[in-house]
């Protein structure tokens, strides 16, 4: 079981979509997926097609001492997803205070599903720091950090990667953290410039870049994954870019362990 | 000394060998493995570290060549002896590996030798005054040509094949640089993408400078020049045209090194890094010089439809007599794509002014005070080739003259400084631009028998297939095996052929009078109008060809009515004929110009690409070919463009990424094309960072082109010969037509 978190210090820069696209990409390319929302907004299982008015998912059957698998989704492509589930404010300030006393609660759940030993799990967080990143923290192998090409979006990165620091460095498991700069758009010289800044300053850290691209929109309002929407567009080209990285640096990883 | 250096070059010349023929090297033949263990070995001998031994060794080697090459052998001796080198010679020609080149080498500089010797010993007679002329006539044209032979083996013994040196890591050491970038009359559209790459370079900024040498003094280049930051330089006079405009700029500038770019050749920006190692390394060069790469075709290629297939006129040169050359220290300055040092270019007093030569002058001058020049084969530049055949000619006959000239004014032979090696490859490249009447020679040299009934070769025609064919067949097969990258059998002929009438009178007036003619600039970039026949250009061959048609008519009859006496010297010469009509119709072929409809060339590149809608779609694909201008693309199956459409297209630079604004303009089946949007200089900068300034631009289809198989070579100049012949006779009926129905206004012929 391979973990990989998509972690960001600062909000509304496409981590769940970008969660769901990279599931896609990954089983697109022919690797067992399961994507994970641990965001309360229990938006990701909309990208995987399952209707709004389902409340299932791993929080409430958590808070019911139930089991994950009942509330696993299958989509309309290979990849699994596990919604967070419809939670009412009590039952989620309930379930937060749980996270905060099982550290090792996300792990042995995951444990217990009885993944395969290259299975990959996709795992989407709430911005900035909370019981849920933590949780996808303490357990993930690969971080993948999500920027814009902005200002905000860099001042916040080195909160991130603190964070990373206290969480996943050192762990014998953990491989590394890299970032993907999202929703690029080549023709703003402010966006041009930042990504340069970050390719110069984190190198080959640099996952890849997203691009700006209407078909990833459009391919949420007509139900479908942006690679079966359009793809040729450039995003899903992106996508698949930054998936096939994902699986070198993992495959280069499981060599040499 | 010796035995070291030809080691070092194994060595080298072994780990090149690996990396380009990946085939020969994962199914390694055994056979072959051994021979060059063997040779290895052999040149590896600590015998060859003594001086006295190597002068023996020199010594028996040529009293053994005496003997082979002049001991009379009777009829059946010398069928039995061709036979068995031959025989040897083919079985050598399937092994791999350097040495069995040699020795094929030797093998071809025997049958050759033998052939010349029975030829001056044996076969000039002075039968009567007709037979003496013809006679004399051809066995100094046959001297010309073995001498060429021989010096052609010397000097393409051993390709150094050069790799590059990598710079140090400390930018901060690296030296200062002047780019030149001389221009006359060409247009600014032309100039530009040359500079926008010369200011793309990959050197500290501070250590490069940019100038524009505008002999032309135009106000267009000057404000061009401003706006992006480059420097203009001028003069007052247009005296020693390119070399005078160089030296002009030398005086106002003082970069340790200067690298000199025709103003359309476009740099790769990896060109410094690649080429300015060698200097750091070897204090003693003065001079580096990269291939000439040519993304359009010749005229050759253009009307022969061979570009990309077949290599052209100056692959040969470029791949492999530079490299050769390269060995013996004797690489000239081919005036563009090169680097020079600056100290010693002063030294000897600029670029040459005397000859229409300049750069290979200049090489001279700087070899005769002991500076080294190098060749690096990896193109890091490119350009456009000269458009039609007069321009193609025009250019070759200002070599031709130049040559000329230093063989007059600064011969090579003579004189201070040059080692015997650099001689012998300066003599080369003098004696190669004689081609012109020995080439007129052997093209009718048949006919003085066929018409006039002349024997020109006083020995019977089995005797004379004897000492020919070996001589024939070996050098065929020696060369096919050495230049086969670069140059593909019997193209030679052709290339000389239609050159040849062109060529010989310069020559020949600048060998006597090196003061007359002046330099004429090549023009570049223009538009042919028409398919049309240049019959101008063509006239002399359509005499040949007329004398070559009468020739057969009249041997014919000789063969059955007249000659049966010797019927096989009549067939021989009937072959020989039928030779040169095919050479001669391949040369009328390339006089056939096809319709240029384009003012810019397109240049095939496929390059990932992203094409962004107006709707916001957008669309990863490929394009196919650039041109001044605009683009040609491939979208992906089931994406179309609409016509008319104003679209942003992305291209890349490793991870930069950049959009350029432009419409479609044609939407085909599989070809989608775009015309390039207004751009801002530092657009256009990037569009030619992005396209032909890139690294790897051209290093993929350099030496890449399918080898030679003398078979196949021939099928194709006889399908070319018959090409010309169809033509010539197309237009000849057209032209008639013409002339015949006088067409109203405005009407069409066609």
């Amino acid at each position: 079981m391979k973990i990989i978190a998509v972690v960001s210090a600062k909000g509304g820069v496409g981590k769940t979509t970008l969660s769901a696209n990279l599931a896609e990409a990954l089983a697109a390319a022919g690797e067992r997926v399961l994507a994970v929302d641990l965001d309360p907004q229990n938006a990701l299982r909309l990208h995987f097609g399952m209707p709004p008015q389902e409340v299932g998912g791993h929080a409430r059957a958590t808070l019911a001492g139930e089991p994950w698998e009942p509330s696993l989704y299958r989509g309309r492509s290979s990849a699994l997803v596990m919604p967070f589930g419809a939670l009412n404010e009590a039952d989620r300030s309930a379930f937060e205070a749980h996270l905060v006393t099982h550290p090792g609660w996300l792990r042995a759940q995951l444990g217990a599903l009885g993944l395969g030993h290259d299975d990959i799990v996709v795992i989407d967080t709430p911005p900035g720091p909370s019981p849920y990143m933590r949780q996808a923290l303490s357990c993930a192998q690969v971080c993948v950090m999500v920027a814009l090409p902005d200002a905000a979006s860099y001042a916040a990165l080195p909160l991130m990667e603190d964070l990373i620091r206290t969480y996943c460095e050192g762990r014998p498991d953990y491989v590394g953290h890299v970032l993907v700069i999202n929703q690029v758009d080549v023709s703003r010289q402010l966006g041009k410039d930042v990504v340069q800044t970050l390719r110069a300053q984190l190198g080959e850290r640099v996952l890849g870049v997203v691009h700006q691209d209407q078909a990833v929109a459009e391919a949420l309002a007509y139900d479908r994954s942006v690679l079966e929407y359009n793809p040729h567009s450039q995003a899903t080209h992106d996508l698949l870019r930054c998936a096939d990285r994902l699986r070198q640096a993992l495959a280069a990883h499981g060599e040499a362990a | 000394m010796k035995p070291a250096r030809s080691r070092k070059t194994a060595a080298r010349k072994a780990a090149a060998a690996g990396k380009a023929a990946a085939p020969a090297a994962t199914r390694p033949n055994a056979l072959s493995a051994k021979v060059r263990r063997l040779g290895l070995a052999f040149v590896e001998m600590p015998l060859w570290d003594s001086i006295p031994m190597r002068v023996l060794a020199l010594v028996v080697a040529l009293c053994l060549f005496a003997l082979v090459a002049t001991v009379p052998l009777d009829f059946w001796q010398q069928v039995g002896f061709a036979a068995v080198c031959f025989a040897l010679a083919v079985w050598l020609n399937r092994l791999k590996g350097h040495l069995a080149t040699l020795v094929m080498v030797v093998l071809s500089v025997i049958a050759s030798s033998r052939y010349m010797y029975w030829r001056l010993t044996e076969t000039v007679g002075l039968g009567g005054l007709f037979d003496a002329v013809f006679g004399i006539g051809l066995v100094l044209a046959e001297l010309y040509a073995f001498t060429v032979l021989m010096l052609g083996y010397f000097q393409t013994a051993w390709p150094l094949q050069r790799r590059p040196v990598p710079m140090p890591a400390d930018s901060a050491t690296w030296p200062t640089v002047d780019v030149f970038i001389p221009t006359y009359n060409e247009p600014l559209s032309v100039v530009k993408p040359t500079v926008f790459a010369a200011m793309s370079l990959d050197w500290p900024r501070d250590k490069i400078n940019v100038y524009v040498l505008d002999d032309g003094r135009r106000e267009e280049f000057r404000a061009f020049c401003e706006k992006v930051g480059v420097t203009h330089v001028t003069r007052s006079h247009n005296r020693h045209a390119k070399a005078g405009n160089i030296n002009e700029a030398l005086k106002d500038t003082s970069g340790e090194y200067v690298a000199i770019f025709d103003c359309d050749h476009i740099p790769t920006r990896s060109f410094l890094q690649i080429c300015m190692g060698w200097f750091l390394k070897d204090r003693r060069l003065s001079m580096l010089q990269t291939p000439h790469y040519f993304f359009s075709p010749d005229p050759f290629e253009k009307n022969l439809q061979t570009f990309q297939e077949v290599p052209n006129e100056g692959e040969l040169f470029y791949g492999l007599v530079q490299d050769g050359n390269d060995l013996w220290d004797a690489t000239f300055f081919c005036g563009s794509c090169a680097i020079i040092r600056r100290a010693p270019l002063l030294e000897v007093g600029g670029i040459a002014v005397e000859t229409v030569t300049e750069d290979a002058h200049t090489a001279l001058k700087l070899h005769r005070k002991g500076y080294g020049t190098a060749y690096l084969a990896i193109p890091q530049a490119a350009g456009l080739a000269t458009e039609s055949l007069s321009g193609h000619v025009g250019q070759r006959i200002r070599w031709a003259r130049g040559m000329a000239q230093i063989c007059r004014l600064d011969n090579p032979l003579l004189g201070p400084g040059l080692t015997i090696w650099q001689r012998m490859c300066y003599l080369n490249a003098m004696l190669h631009f004689f081609y012109g009447l020995p080439r007129l020679v052997f093209l009718t040299a048949p006919l003085a028998y066929l018409l006039f009934g002349a024997h020109v070769i006083q020995a019977s025609a089995l005797t004379i297939a004897t000492f020919a064919l070996p001589h024939l067949l070996h050098a065929n097969m020696t060369n096919s095996r050495v230049q086969g990258q670069f140059r593909h059998s019997f193209w030679n002929e052709v290339y000389e052929s239609v050159l040849a009438w062109y060529i010989m009178r310069p020559v020949l007036v600048a060998f006597f009078n090196p003061a007359a003619g002046k330099f004429n600039v090549t023009p570049k970039g223009g538009v042919i109008e028409e398919a049309y026949f240049d019959w101008e250009i063509s006239r002399p061959y359509l005499v040949l060809l007329l004398l070559n048609l009468l020739g057969i008519g009249v041997g014919l009859l000789r063969l059955f009515l007249w000659n049966q006496f010797e019927a096989t010297t009549v067939v021989l010469n009937l072959i020989w004929t039928c030779y040169n009509l095919v050479i001669l119709g391949a040369s009328i072929a390339v006089a056939s110009e096809t319709r240029q409809i384009r003012v810019a060339h397109r240049v095939a590149m496929t390059l990932p690409a992203t094409l962004h809608f107006a709707d916001g779609r957008t669309t990863v694909c490929e394009t196919i070919d650039f041109a001044e201008g605009g683009i040609g693309m491939r979208l992906p199956p089931g994406v179309t463009a609409t016509v008319g459409e104003p679209v942003q297209i992305s291209l890349y630079l490793q991870d930069d990424e950049h959009m350029f604004p432009a419409k479609v303009v044609f939407q085909g089946e599989s070809h989608t094309g775009l015309v390039l949007g207004e751009m801002s200089p530092r657009d256009e900068m990037a569009f030619i960072q992005c396209t032909f300034a890139r690294a790897d631009a051209w290093v993929g289809s350099w030496g890449r082109k399918r080898l030679d198989a003398p078979g196949l070579a021939a099928g194709q100049i006889l399908r070319i010969g018959m090409l010309g012949f169809h033509n010539m006779m197309f237009h000849l009926g057209r032209e008639m037509r013409r002339l015949l129905r006088r067409p109203e206004p405005g009407a069409s012929t066609n």
